[in-house]
């Protein structure tokens, strides 16, 4: 009796491992994968719009730049999973996953903060200050 | 089985601790250094497009990084001016955060403006660039700050961090680089910057790059054995760019303030990269009133590992200088006293 118990919980367990299997599974992804479209989208500071932020396509390379206004359309079609790389020297480089409903994208940038120092080095030959 | 293993450990920690740059001999870095220079009149307006120009034809890790630390370091210069103007103000704002702060974050602008414009900077712009185009080809890298000491520093004022560069992951193993060193130096006459790529400076071996290299974190020693303290290390011989040339480690004397008696043998041993002739080892005697040129008492060259021997035949006080040919490696000074009395 004991064990027929456990074997309808364990067929249950497994009835539900294989939902969720399936409901990751990559057929459900390649439905979603032929919803490319064209991404656009708009870049700015705290201060306004930005101009000249590179935009590339995580692994690939294609990309754009942003106009004046901090707007760019992405040059090829995107599909949901796919990576956009948000990056200006100066700026914390940002990263957006496309998701199914993604079409217009507002990415707000903010600096980089890094405390700057450097010596250099040399090849003066040392001298000390001689005791003698 | 179990001692199989084990063998298996030690083989890959232990063995594999010393090596740095031999790491890669099999690799060639002609490639990538052509790559670099293929490049050289790219700005940096666009870092994905230029870390990808660099590395996308390359295929191991080790090229990818060294065609971005070549680019880097051949095309961005230092600038004296920006140097110092930092330099002057976070002196004077040692002890006030707020204002510190105030200045750095104005600071930052003024840098990643410069180098847009003009392509210089000054160390940690070379060990930002790094990390972010390293980055941007999907390898590990990090800026570290830190101390670092050169011949003509005075150190008491060594209180605050005053350098930085980069520690690199590849292959699954950590490594040090130095990329404003690497670029170059100021033009001794004219303390003018100029392109002057040191190879040295490129995965160093963490032991040599410990004598004048202090990380504010202590993990990026990268050294399993003991880590140097802060006193042995404002203590450490002076060694220059030519030092990481020829060397792995500095082993003694470990201080560049010494005291011996004339008849004592006085004792240099350091770690060679490949060998050299014994012959193109030269002392540099510096007393008051004159310089000589002396061959060393002794040398003895055993797998790689170089061991000068050299006694004083006169009391002083004297600034000495090891020389591998024309290369200027390190200084250190002697107070000779008198023998010791029997």
């Amino acid at each position: 009796m004991k064990t027929q118990i456990s074997f309808t919980r364990k067929l249950g367990y497994v009835t539900i491992l294989m939902m969720v299997a399936f409901a990751f599974s990559p057929m459900y992804g390649q439905s979603t994968a032929q919803q490319e479209k064209t991404i656009k989208g708009i870049v700015s500071n705290v201060h306004g719009p930005l101009e000249g932020v590179n935009i590339i396509l995580k692994g690939a390379n294609e990309g754009t730049v942003s106009n004046k206004k901090g707007e760019y359309t992405f040059p090829v079609a995107l599909k949901p999973g796919d990576v956009l790389l948000f990056s200006y020297l100066g700026y914390r480089s940002v990263e957006f996953k496309i998701k199914p409903e993604t079409s217009f994208i507002k990415t707000v940038m903010s600096d980089e903060v890094i405390e700057f120092m450097g010596d250099l080095n040399t090849d003066k030959r040392y001298k000390s200050k001689r005791k003698n | 089985m179990k001692i199989f293993i084990r063998y298996t450990f030690l083989f890959i920690f232990v063995f594999q601790s010393n090596a740095q740059l031999a790491d890669f001999n099999s690799i060639n870095f002609e490639k990538a250094d052509a790559i670099a220079l293929e490049y050289e009149d790219e700005t940096l307006h666009n870092l994905p497009d230029l870390a990808y120009k660099l590395t996308s034809n390359l295929t191991t890790d080790a090229a990818r990084f060294r065609a971005i630390f070549k680019w880097v370091c051949s095309n961005v210069a230092n600038d004296y001016y920006l140097y110092s103007r930092n330099k002057r103000k976070r002196l004077r704002y040692k002890t006030d955060s707020l204002q510190l702060k105030e200045w750095n974050d104005r600071f930052n602008k003024i840098v990643f403006e410069k180098l847009l414009s003009d392509r210089k900077t000054i160390c940690t712009g070379y060990a930002y660039l790094i990390k972010e185009l390293a980055n941007l080809a999907g390898i590990d890298c990090e800026i570290v700050h830190g101390f670092a000491r050169t011949s003509t520093m005075n150190i008491k004022n060594l209180d605050v961090p005053n350098h930085s560069w980069n520690a690199v992951k590849l292959d699954g193993k950590w490594y040090l680089c130095d990329p404003t060193w690497a670029s170059g130096i100021p033009n001794p006459s004219s303390a003018q910057f100029e392109f002057q790529f040191n190879d040295g400076f490129f995965l160093s071996d963490p032991h040599i790059f410990s004598v004048n290299h202090f990380p504010a974190d202590e993990k990026w020693f990268l050294l399993e054995d003991a880590k140097p303290s802060f006193e042995a290390f404002l203590e450490a011989p002076i060694i220059y760019g030519q030092a990481y040339a020829h060397f792995n480690s500095h082993n003694a004397p470990q201080k560049l303030e010494n005291t011996v008696h004339k008849d004592e043998a006085v004792i240099f041993k350091l770690q060679l990269q490949k060998n050299i002739q014994k012959e193109d080892i030269t002392l540099v005697i510096e007393s008051t009133f004159r310089e000589r040129k002396v061959k060393p008492t002794s040398v003895s060259i055993e797998d790689l590992s170089l061991t000068i021997g050299h006694k004083f035949t006169a009391t002083g006080y004297y600034d000495v200088h090891l020389y591998i040919k024309k290369d200027l490696i390190s200084s250190y000074t002697f107070e000779v006293k008198k023998a010791a009395s029997k």
